[in-house]
């Protein structure tokens, strides 16, 4: 059977032919895709990407505080009716694909620095650069272990569609349970973040030999890991891949050394200081980009090892990275900063293996407040308004938050 | 050391709303039994840490409450 999208959790066993019938039957649209069940997401996407319309991915978890920052009004999710599509076989459907692609664009949110996250829309172009379609491919079996609305699962979506590969969801799996569902569908690719991988390593209690390729993206690369993939996945290639939602994947390494590809050189520079420029050209398109003549900072300190390749040495801004996932501070700030009795609150990283970071809230609180009912108070608030990446873990109640002579924050 | 660990995790489940273990069972599984994710293991790590001076990912990865026992056990 030529199955499309498995989802054990949710018992959902989608062949290619139930995508055919679903697509079929869909009667209604949605401009921004804001569902739980990640199969009625990649549906919409693919519903969108036939008809070449424009649509917009939000994060399941955002909430009506997050959404209304996003200048989304409440009736925009409502759906709305709109032309059946006709598909008669699985030809029909990447006949469409090849008509809808020419206008589609997709919007995706991302931190942005100004506290306020910046939209950036993608073409299929943008998205699919780094994607390989062809019949060494065709065979391919995906663990599907990122967030289905973030950059990254779109591309594996599209890549594995493309392709008319079966993906195993995996991303919400219990751990004990990943093992067995590798085995059972022979999963051949892996693409997931450092952070999925150290979650997942320990309850592996047997090679998985059907995997050839283990993908990291996300986050910085950490040695520590390599060794035990490798026991894990005995016979996986493993690949580091730097993308990101403003640009998509650029460069990929097989240890730590990025290779810049031949037709992209052009476009991309490093600085005297190390940091690293992409050209406009090979962004998405925003409004919300600041760009220095064509050139996109990315905030990235690199490490030149020849004209065409660099390493990662640190990060320049003061974007957060905990788990894959880029917070800014300030955002979390304003947040905290809402409640009753917080004079001042300095949001700052605090480095594990795990995660990367996670966030640290230094609050300064007002006389004669008890300390404990402000924490719970602060977490209550939080959960409610933010995503639950961007709630600090650990409060440390401070005299004064430190400031640099330019009024910012000192975060190091 | 267990009590301490004991009190780590309660303060994690707390947070969830989760109910509170009366006592440190080595056999539960952090993720499946417990119910953590990463960012409350991320969390652990952290308070673990700051108690102990001790990386629990430091050089293998945690999956069950014996994990972390044995871990601080060998360095004390």
């Amino acid at each position: 059977m030529d199955y499309f999208w498995i989802d054990e959790e949710r018992e959902l066993r989608k062949t290619y032919s139930d995508l055919l019938n679903d697509l079929r039957r869909k009667r209604y649209s949605y401009s921004y895709i804001y569902f739980d069940n990640p199969y009625e997401i990649i549906l919409e996407i693919i519903h969108s990407l036939i008809q070449g319309r424009t649509v917009e991915l939000l994060d399941s978890d955002f909430s009506t505080t997050e959404i209304a920052n996003l200048g989304i009004e409440k009736s925009e999710l409502k759906k709305y009716e709109s032309a059946s599509v006709r598909l008669t076989s699985i030809s029909d459907l990447y006949a469409s694909i090849e008509k809808g692609k020419l206008t589609w664009k997709i919007g995706i949110y991302t931190s942005g620095t100004t506290g306020r996250p910046k939209k950036v829309y993608h073409t299929f172009n943008s998205i699919t650069r780094n994607i390989k379609i062809g019949d060494k491919f065709r065979g391919n079996v995906w663990a599907f272990a990122y967030n289905p609305t973030h950059f990254a699962g779109l591309q594996v979506l599209l890549q594995a569609l493309m392709n008319m590969n079966p993906m195993v969801y995996i991303f919400e799996s219990k751990k004990d349970r990943i093992e067995s569902l590798l085995k059972k569908y022979r999963v051949t690719n892996i693409s997931a973040t450092p952070t999925f991988y150290k979650m997942i390593i320990p309850v592996l209690k047997n090679p998985v030999d059907s995997v050839r390729r283990v993908t990291f993206g996300g986050e910085r690369f950490d040695n520590t890991i390599l060794k035990m993939i490798k026991t894990s996945f005995p016979n996986a290639k493993i690949r580091n891949i730097y993308a990101s939602t403003e640009a998509g994947s650029l460069f990929t390494a097989e240890g730590d050394v990025f290779v810049i590809p031949e037709k992209i050189t052009k476009f991309v520079k490093i600085q005297p200081d190390g940091e690293l420029l992409i050209h406009a050209s090979l962004l998405g398109q925003s409004n919300d980009f600041s760009l220095d003549n064509d050139w996109y900072h990315t905030g990235d300190i690199v490490e030149k090892v020849d004209e065409r390749s660099f390493k990662f040495v640190s990060r320049k801004t003061e974007m957060i990275n905990v788990g894959g996932y880029k917070i800014n501070p300030n955002e979390v700030e304003e947040v905290i900063k809402q409640i009753d009795g917080i004079i001042d609150v300095q949001v700052t990283a605090r480095q594990n293996r795990l995660t990367g970071n996670i966030l640290v809230a230094k609050i300064v609180s007002a006389p004669g407040i008890s300390k404990e009912l402000l924490e719970k108070k602060i977490l209550e608030h939080v959960s409610r308004t933010l995503q639950r990446w961007k709630i600090p873990r650990i409060f440390q109640f401070v005299d004064k938050v430190e400031i640099t002579r330019t009024g910012k924050k000192v975060r190091q | 050391m267990e009590e301490k660990i004991l009190e780590i995790i309660n303060s994690l489940l707390a947070k969830k709303n989760s109910l509170q273990l009366e006592q440190l069972d080595p056999e539960l599984s952090f993720w499946d039994d417990l119910g953590l994710d990463s960012l409350d293991m991320a969390e652990l790590t952290v308070k673990i840490e700051d108690e102990f001076g001790i990386d629990i990912f430091e050089d293998s990865f945690v999956y069950k409450v014996s994990d972390v026992i044995k871990k601080l056990s060998r360095s004390e």
